[in-house]
């Protein structure tokens, strides 16, 4: 079966066979346990791994490593409006640092909030130019808000 | 009803109301029980499917929305454990437990304080006051100034005279503050009037008091701080030292005992600074004096900590003192039943904090779709959630510590990396493998570990090492559970109507 995830924001086909109780992936071998762990060997160790969906993200824990794994539909491109700076959580807007139409590079503070009493600094992610900028400080943000668009 | 402990009982405290929540509400719920004690745990309903909830032998909900309205209203409080005939308040940490009016109210309707005196938590609480006063007792403090203005610009005008006296690097504090709360760090002049007034207005924001004053940023020095323990029978003792120097954002995540650069002597000369310290202000109960030590084992009173601490548990695991049970006995009127300090082996805790460390230890937040803690010999874990809980923007972000004993450091330090790897925490970002590969730095398995570790160590952010044999291994897990469509969560937790939305439509963007 063939799938299409997005890991680290690159997208990665994962295409894995199965032989009765055995999955395949290239030279790599998996099996899933009673448990719904999955037992396969690295390296020539064998591992356990545990893997739970959340929404669309596959989140997997194997060898002390915890990776998020996103489903997509094959095909698809939402890119993601790569500019977008999203809140990461609820908060309030401190101070506003930058203006629409500005020229920013990556690593610029553009936005000082509050969340959980502590602030955070959100800094730009791209060279380009500050989009449509509504917020001031003192405005409440949701989880998931766009903060501020760059486009490049 | 329990029967209750005769000896405890005979002294006047039978039920215990815990003002606190999570882990450290946990923590305290178990020690009542085990001392035969009933207990009132008060919840936000937000708060109504906790696990400390399950613990009390009653639990009360509080009305109100807000923090402000339900953990830190004290009248509120107070008409519970009057209403559920609870004889002694349990602050814990954070919330109350350093609000001295508090303590007093407690105190004035007639309860156990289960703490200091409110006296002696005001005269610490303010660091102003606790600088002037631990020099008057002559234990040695941080070169700095105390300001006594509250006005911003006045504060700014002393500030930036008593700046070249202190020299940079320096440090700005907040008076009230604490947790890394209005502390702000300036490297230069340049930077000096905007951190003061980011600290003030943080320090506002979170205390109501906006005063800052100054120190000296002692680079490359170590975090190392003593345990006290005074009773009403006039001793007062410490149980050792705890280094935690290495800190993310001001706040500790690393901690172990003993300090591995520690001598009988400096042990020796530190404890008796901190039971002088503690003697200062009367101190009853259980607190720490933190101190910074420098390479040249010179060592400086940052504060004292008049309440249990986060990392008390490493104390625990090298002195086989049960801090809580003591606290419990000492509020009771009981002399304490420490012997002479005896200190066994090495203990290091880890604090999980739910948070991204690979983008600024900014707070996370998602449902623990898996939660399974290491087992086995030498390992502990305080903890205020389980699997299937949510983790929400309302409290801190601190769901566990993993703490671990072993005879030796270097076992210690084996023991936590295991434990560590062990640790499954699925569906809400965790610093799990920040903690893991920590503990395989050079200077953490050296021991040569200090307050700036971190921004030295990761100067631009830390982020996963990992092979591409992992990857490749997790890309077919994720293929392989895709395809038989194992463990398929529902999105929509549909739980609190307050619950966050998903946290997973932002997978891929970065904050950075």
């Amino acid at each position: 079966m063939q799938h299409e995830f997005k890991f680290a924001g690159d997208t990665v086909e994962v295409t894995v066979a199965r032989d009765s109780q055995t999955w395949h992936l290239g030279d790599l071998e998996c099996q899933i346990m009673a448990d719904g762990r999955l037992k396969l060997t690295v390296n020539g160790v064998t591992k356990f791994a545990h893997s739970t969906k959340v929404g669309d993200v596959w989140w997997v824990h194997i060898d002390g490593h915890v990776f998020c794994i996103e489903k997509t539909e094959a095909g698809s491109n939402d890119d993601d409006s790569q500019g977008g700076m999203i809140a990461p959580m609820p908060g309030k807007i401190i101070d506003v640092l930058v203006e629409q139409g500005q020229s920013v590079t990556a690593g610029d503070l553009l936005l000082v909030m509050e969340a959980m009493k502590m602030e955070h600094r959100i800094v730009a992610n791209v060279d380009g130019v500050i989009g449509v900028l509504k917020l001031k400080a003192g405005d409440q943000v949701q989880q998931g808000d766009v903060l501020v668009e760059i486009s490049e | 009803m329990q029967t209750g402990n005769l000896d405890l009982v005979k002294y006047m405290v039978s039920t215990v109301l815990v003002a606190n929540r999570g882990e450290i509400a946990c923590r305290i719920l178990r020690a009542c029980s085990e001392a035969g004690l009933n207990s009132v745990a008060i919840y936000a309903n937000n708060d109504k499917e906790s696990m400390f909830v399950e613990l009390a032998t009653k639990s009360v909900e509080l009305v109100g929305e807000t923090i402000g309205e339900t953990y830190l209203d004290q009248q509120q409080i107070l008409d519970i454990a009057a209403k559920h005939g609870a004889d002694a308040i349990h602050p814990g940490f954070g919330f109350l437990s350093e609000r001295a009016d508090f303590a007093r109210a407690v105190l004035e309707a007639g309860i156990t304080w289960i703490g200091p005196s409110p006296l002696a938590i005001e005269m610490m609480g303010d660091k102003m006051t606790a600088r002037k006063t631990m020099k008057a007792a002559g234990v040695p403090v941080i070169p700095g100034e105390e300001i006594d203005f509250e006005d911003e610009t006045k504060m700014i005008e002393a500030i930036v005279q008593a700046s070249t006296r202190v020299g940079y690097p320096l440090l700005l504090k907040a008076s009230s503050g604490g947790g890394g709360k209005g502390m702000r760090k300036v490297e230069n002049p340049d930077n000096l009037v905007e951190s003061i007034k980011g600290a003030r207005r943080e320090a506002i924001a979170a205390f109501g008091d906006g005063r800052v004053y100054i120190e000296r940023m002692l680079t490359g020095s170590k975090h190392v701080e003593i345990q006290v323990l005074a009773d009403t029978h006039g001793r007062v003792i410490h149980l050792g030292e705890r280094e935690c120097s290495v800190q993310r954002r001001h706040q500790k995540v690393f901690e172990e005992s003993p300090c591995p650069v520690m001598t009988t002597d400096l042990r020796e000369k530190m404890g008796k600074a901190a039971v002088m310290a503690a003697k200062a202000v009367n101190y009853e109960g259980a607190g720490t004096v933190e101190f910074l030590l420098d390479s040249t084992g010179e060592f400086f009173f940052l504060e004292m900590n008049t309440r249990i601490q986060v990392e008390h548990p490493v104390t625990e695991m090298v002195t086989g003192i049960d801090l809580v049970r003591e606290q419990l006995r000492i509020a009771a009127g009981k002399p304490m039943s420490c012997g002479q300090l005896m200190m066994r082996g090495h203990a290091i805790e880890v604090r999980l904090y739910a948070e991204d460390a690979s983008n600024n230890f900014l707070p996370a937040i998602g449902p623990l779709a898996v939660f399974r803690p290491p087992t086995g010999p030498g390992i502990r874990l305080d903890t205020g959630v389980r699997e299937g809980d949510m983790v929400t923007p309302n409290y801190d972000p601190m769901l566990a510590k993993l703490i671990v004993w072993a005879p030796s450091r270097a076992e210690a330090l084996q023991r936590m990396r295991r434990a560590l790897d062990d640790f499954v925490v699925l569906g809400t970002t965790t610093n799990l493998r920040f903690l893991r590969e920590l503990c395989d730095h050079e200077d953490v398995v050296s021991g040569a570990t200090d307050t700036t570790m971190i921004e030295r160590i990761w100067p631009n952010g830390w982020s996963p090492q990992f092979s591409s044999e992992i990857l490749n291994a997790a890309l077919m897990v994720a293929g392989v559970s895709e395809s038989a469509g194992l463990h398929n969560v529902q999105a929509t937790q549909s739980s609190a109507d307050d619950g966050p939305p998903s946290p997973f439509q932002s997978l891929t963007r970065r904050y950075p």
